[in-house]
């Protein structure tokens, strides 16, 4: 199995090689093309534990899809396109295994089936970031596809570094977080327009997108019509 | 300071480390990202009527944040909208930022928001205008790919293309020839620009994104 990202740059998408008899889990309806060959499989339960009616809420609680789609190759060698919702980067985390890797707010496209997909719940402090109040744990050997609005900036984080909420596409969970605000105080965080934050610490990769989807959807949102 | 621009045309983000002592303004909520310990001060751009009127009828956020780190740090900033961000080193000179231009500023540039007189409401650009003087760097954003051109004589813009302009140049409010090729044209009214000086237009418009959307909104 062999992932490719194809086009850098605004509309960038992924291909998935696959042999015969290799499997693929993608977030239900991020595929666009597969080879004739592929078996496709819409189930709750892609890799890992986190399966059934459960998983599947667990998920959607998580900003994802209540399913997952799963290829199965056959026979000769085989392809499947896949391509997220918004413009932006596509890229492979590779996972080795040593730490877990946490995706917000929908980030997660695919994986390959040595990884454990699961949710875990962030409560009140996933509700405040403005992402969700469910993140996706991604654990295992292999490699994971995330997409994001804009460019996808990977940081190494030494010690600490502040993000503002909408930007954190995933991140390695040697490191912690916590919800906080963006000035000394709160009434200076509201203010600057920031409001709450997320203060990382520790040691670790972090992957921002360049740009905060929910900001761009409020400031065109005003310019159309009223819903009817 | 220094300054870094990543990412145009697509997707421009400004990127500014600050040493010791040294501060950086933004338009407010454009941080992205920045280093622990960062310090966070909100300012009003010229008094508090104006920046009350600046944000209800100029539709940007009332507020500026100055950024400074006690020992040093970096910020990263991101427009609202994809994009290009541009930099700009003014030295006495002064340039004219259109709604939702403005994105960044070192401390010793002064902003001012100027009314654009009644020929503004009508021309899409905005009524308020910020004026960027003094001698410094500064930083605006356009929504796609920004084409700069120095003007001798007259140029003639559709409005909502304008990001910038230089204040040398003079404008009025026009039509497309007459009044049927107004109407007809698709360009409603159109800026004629007049002097010498530079001008910043932007490829696309935001407003032209959602009139094309919402017909498809139900």
């Amino acid at each position: 199995m062999h992932i490719e990202t194809l086009d850098r740059g605004a509309f960038s998408s992924a291909l998935v090689k696959l042999s015969s008899g290799e499997r693929f889990v993608s977030e239900s309806g991020a595929m666009f093309r597969c080879s004739s060959n592929i078996e496709i499989d819409v189930t709750t339960k892609g890799s890992g534990k986190s399966g059934g009616l459960l998983g599947g809420l667990k998920r959607m609680l998580a900003g994802e899809n209540f399913f997952f789609s799963t290829y199965t190759c056959q026979g000769e060698d085989g392809e499947v396109g896949l391509a997220p919702t918004l413009q932006g980067e596509v890229k492979v985390i590779e996972c080795d295994g040593s730490r877990k890797i946490i995706c917000t707010g929908g980030s997660y496209i695919g994986s390959t089936t040595g990884l454990n997909i699961d949710t875990k719940f962030q409560g009140l402090k996933g509700f405040l970031t403005g992402e969700s109040i469910s993140f996706v744990e991604v654990s295992g050997q292999g490699q994971l596809l995330v997409s994001a609005f804009g460019r996808i900036v990977e940081i190494d984080v030494t010690s600490a570094l502040t993000i503002d909420t909408g930007h954190v596409v995933a991140f390695e969970d040697s490191l912690q977080y916590s919800a906080g605000k963006a000035a000394s105080g709160w009434v200076q965080s509201f203010l600057s327009g920031e409001g709450i934050v997320l203060k990382f610490t520790g040691e670790g990769k972090v992957y921002v997108q360049s740009h905060n989807p929910s900001e761009f959807g409020s400031t065109i949102g005003p310019m159309l019509p009223e819903r009817s | 300071m220094k300054h870094e621009i990543l990412g145009n045309p697509d997707y421009g983000q400004l990127s500014v480390e600050l040493g010791p002592g040294e501060s950086f303004i933004s338009e407010g909520g454009a941080m992205a990202w920045m280093s622990d310990r960062m310090e966070l001060e909100s300012r009003m751009m010229g008094g508090f009527i104006k920046s009350i009127i600046r944000k209800f009828a100029g539709g940007e956020s009332a507020f500026l944040v100055q950024y400074s780190h006690p020992t040093g740090g970096s910020v990263t900033f991101s427009p609202a909208t994809p994009g290009t961000v541009l930099h700009r080193q003014l030295n006495g000179d002064s340039l004219i930022l259109t709604k939702g231009a403005f994105l960044g500023c070192t401390s010793d540039i002064n902003l001012s928001v100027k009314f654009g007189g009644w020929k503004s409401l009508f021309s899409g650009e905005g009524a308020f205008q910020v004026v960027c003087s003094g001698t410094g760097d500064l930083f605006f954003n356009a929504y796609g790919a920004v084409l700069e051109k120095e003007v001798n004589g007259e140029l003639t813009v559709d409005t909502s293309h304008v990001v910038a302009w230089e204040p040398t140049l003079d404008y009025r409010i026009g039509g497309m020839g007459g009044l049927k090729s107004t109407l007809l044209s698709g360009e409603g009214l159109v800026l004629n620009f007049s002097g010498t000086g530079k001008i910043y237009l932007q490829t696309r418009t935001l407003g032209g994104l959602a009139g094309w959307l919402s017909p498809y909104l139900h």
